[in-house]
């Protein structure tokens, strides 16, 4: 290895880059927007659910139902529908996600000491959301019921009723809610959008830089010349690696500092295991581009591997845990949830290296064997 | 004189015709690339539908069970797969936090000594729960069903103390509700997620390849040639949109006929020429998006950078990953322009829900101006460019 040779050609990176102005500023400016459009606007919270209520009956018991769900902040009250016919078609349109239907006796059944019936109509087209919307509409109906029953024993008992209520209570949990106190999802997505970024613009920075030069030609040039392969390799990524490593501190700072993400941890940490995150992206883009021969097929792929990755194998959204196998195996090959796991560790855990030795072990493995892949894929010779 | 009038638009159409077909042929030339999309319309949307959703799928549960009596084991067993795995049980107090740290355990619960003896005293007594939220959405689960099972068992108890049984509970005047999810009954999420995948392709490929043909076009010089042949901007820009069109709805006709239907059993319930109709608007209309991207760079670089910036707002902010109901406000007012949200309005309302045109139809004006507007503007600025 030369050092005067990288530094030519790191030279002459660094000066097409600066010819390219707009290229350069766009790497910076890209993913400071990105942070604070995607920071800004993602949330997993389940809220506002457009509800409509179908009251067969009519009766005072009936409304006074009607209220525990037109009163929830979880449903956004559409309206009183006649029947459910007319459901039907606004459930088909996504313009309804939930429909209450109270049956015609529930007045007359709840009085006479029957049970009442209530059917619940809901879009099935979003599962993840449907659950949620089951699980609010059991806790409104397990409230209700709890409350009739203690009416029902405070009669029969002759006692008051905030005691019959009581005793259907014998325990509670306490809940704690950990790293995450109002169990908002403004403190996890944040931080965790630091990862989502850096996984696919690094990536695509990187990935038209050699393909460029096979398609222009200028790589005829590297060819010819005493330069080794691992010199221009190196020469190639360092430019990308610094610029994703301003990236990597600007980012954080607006975590910290615009969404207001609790810091607990070693910031040495972050950005070490962050390096060698960043290392790990930015030799996928090379591996791309070592790989294929057109710019457009470079960016295709460099984007989809990089950035779907990042959005489903990554713990941004849902845990390895609850994936199957296969799922389990390309979350675990790829670098994204391990740095997810570095930075939930130093953002909301504070937890150190005596935790997350395995997940910068893996990162430092990943960043070396990408390395190497492309290594092994670059020839100084055309293929015949 | 309808001869000439004739005779020039038969050379347009035609000219139109060879245009697409040298775009298609290029694409069709690039082996890795067509390797690609084989892969992205079939794989990637098997893979995808794979995904777990925000579903509470074996969370790891530690109890530490300071009271060891038969209420208190009771309640420990009802935490159940395929919700919570148990993963231990015991240790100091201060282990627990270390277990969260570690992610050894999702959920930490505390059983205190003398539960039992509170229950059959009819004392209040509380059970502590210790839940790890670095995961909001589903740590919030975790905490729901956790609740659900502690008040249906809390109810049992207290129900059995004012002796009524399960079957009386029949004869009382209770609340019993029948839920039922319509157009997916059994929230199969593999329905959901492998077509929100191939929106997701769709949407990715459109913009990226229509995009990258123009920007290449325009860092060869080749695009120099094209404006000294007989060609007026409109024959030039159309035909890369074209030809990405053919491209997607190609592939999704391959996602539905060889992955959505065989792979994942969909009932696919509605009109299946109408949905691929309404893709190849959409993909009119993303294309279209990749060309502005384009018209306004310089070179490919600055084209992929800049389609970055749109493709993943639309689609993170499509539907799919953030709720619509969730978003705030001026998110909501960004998101009528974003096409994908319509199209995957429509898409799932055809596909999932059985909806015609006659429901869909105001997703599909909306793609569609959207996609004349923005096309317009590529027009607009393609020839401005080089004047």
């Amino acid at each position: 290895m030369n050092a005067r040779r990288i530094l030519t050609v790191m030279h002459k990176e660094w000066r097409e880059m600066v010819r390219d102005p707009l290229s350069l500023v766009m790497g910076f400016v890209l993913p400071f927007a990105l942070m604070l459009l995607i920071g800004f606007g993602m949330t997993f919270d389940v809220e506002n659910i457009p509800l409509a209520i179908v009251d067969r009956d009519g009766s005072a018991a009936s409304r006074d139902y009607a209220y525990r769900f037109i009163g929830s902040r979880y449903f956004d009250f559409k309206g009183y529908l006649a029947d459910e016919r007319k459901a039907a078609p606004l459930l088909m349109d996504g313009k309804l996600r939930a429909v209450i239907v109270i049956a015609e006796r529930f007045e007359r059944d709840l009085l006479a000491g029957r049970p009442a019936a209530v059917q619940v109509l809901l879009d099935g087209a979003f599962p993840d959301r449907v659950r949620i919307t089951k699980g609010y509409i059991s806790a409104i109906n397990a409230a209700a019921t709890r409350e009739l029953i203690a009416g029902y024993l405070s009669r029969r008992d002759g006692i008051p009723a905030a005691q019959a209520n009581e005793l259907l209570q014998p325990f509670g949990l306490e809940m704690r809610y950990l790293y995450n106190q109002g169990v908002k999802s403004d403190w996890s997505i944040p931080p965790k959008l630091i990862m989502f970024i850096l996984f696919f613009v690094p990536a695509f920075m990187t990935s038209l830089r050699v393909v460029r030069e096979k398609e222009t030609g200028t790589i005829f040039n590297i060819y010819t010349s005493p330069l080794t392969r691992v010199e221009f390799l190196l020469a190639k990524l360092a430019p990308y690696v610094a610029i994703a490593l301003v990236n990597l501190v600007v980012l954080w700072l607006l975590a910290v500092l615009v969404f207001r993400a609790p810091f607990k941890g070693s910031f040495t940490l972050f950005f070490a295991a962050g390096a060698l995150y960043v290392i790990a992206t930015t030799c996928i883009g090379m591996l791309v581009s070592v790989f294929v021969r057109t710019q457009i097929a470079a960016m295709l792929i460099s984007l989809v591997i990089t950035f779907v990755p990042a959005l489903q194998y990554s713990e941004l959204e849902e845990p390895v845990t609850s994936m199957d196998p296969e799922g389990q195996l390309i979350t675990y090959l790829l670098p994204g949830m391990h740095y997810v796991r570095v930075i939930m560790g130093t953002f909301l855990k504070n937890v150190g290296l005596e935790v997350l030795w395995p997940e910068a072990l893996t990162l430092a493995v990943q960043a070396g064997g990408l390395f190497f892949a492309c290594y092994l894929l670059f020839h100084k010779r055309v293929k015949a | 004189m309808i001869r000439p009038a004739a005779s020039r638009a038969l050379r347009w159409w035609r000219q139109l015709q060879v245009m697409t077909v040298k775009e298609l042929l290029q694409v069709a030339r690039d082996t890795p690339l067509m390797l690609f999309f084989v892969f992205a319309f079939t794989v990637q949307i098997v893979m995808g539908g794979g995904r777990p959703g925000f579903e509470l799928r074996n969370a790891l549960l530690h109890v530490r069970d300071a009271d060891n009596s038969a209420a208190s084991r009771e309640l420990a067993s009802r935490f159940r797969p395929p919700y919570y795995v148990f993963h231990g049980a015991g240790g100091r107090p201060d282990a627990a936090t270390r277990l969260l740290d570690r992610g050894d355990a999702m959920v930490v619960m505390d059983i205190p000594e003398g539960f039992e003896r509170a229950l059959a005293q009819g004392r209040p007594t509380a059970v502590q729960v210790q839940v790890d939220t670095t995961n909001s959405a589903v740590g919030l689960l975790a905490a729901t069903y956790a609740q659900q099972i502690a008040a249906d068992y809390a109810t049992e108890i207290a129900l059995a103390r004012a002796g009524i049984t399960a079957g009386e509970l029949q004869s009382l005047p209770v609340i019993r509700e029948e839920q039922r999810a319509w157009f997916n009954p059994n929230q199969d999420n593999r329905w959901f997620f492998s077509v929100g995948d191939m929106v997701m392709m769709v949407t990715l490929l459109t913009i990226l390849l229509s995009t990258a043909a123009l920007a290449r076009e325009k860092e060869r010089g080749t695009v120099e040639q094209l404006l000294v042949s007989p060609l007026s901007p409109l024959q030039i820009l159309l035909p890369k949109v074209l030809a990405m069109t053919l491209v997607v709805v190609a592939g999704t006709m391959v996602s539905v006929f060889a992955v959505l239907g065989p792979v994942f059993s969909m009932p696919l319930q509605g009109s299946l020429p109408l949905f691929f109709t309404i893709t190849a608007i959409y993909g009119f209309t993303s294309s279209g998006l990749g060309l502005f991207a384009a018209t306004v760079t310089r070179n490919l670089s600055q084209a992929g950078l800049l389609a970055i910036f749109l493709f993943v707002p639309i689609i993170l902010f499509s539907g799919i990953h953030t709720p619509d109901e969730g978003m705030p406000g001026w998110l909501h007012t960004i998101v009528l322009f974003n096409p994908m949200a319509h199209y995957i309005d429509a898409t799932y309302s055809i596909l999932l829900r059985g909806a015609g045109l006659d429901l869909v139809w105001d997703s599909v004006l909306a793609m569609a101006l959207l996609g004349a507007a923005v096309f317009g503007f590529g027009v607009w600025r393609f020839r401005r460019q080089f004047e």
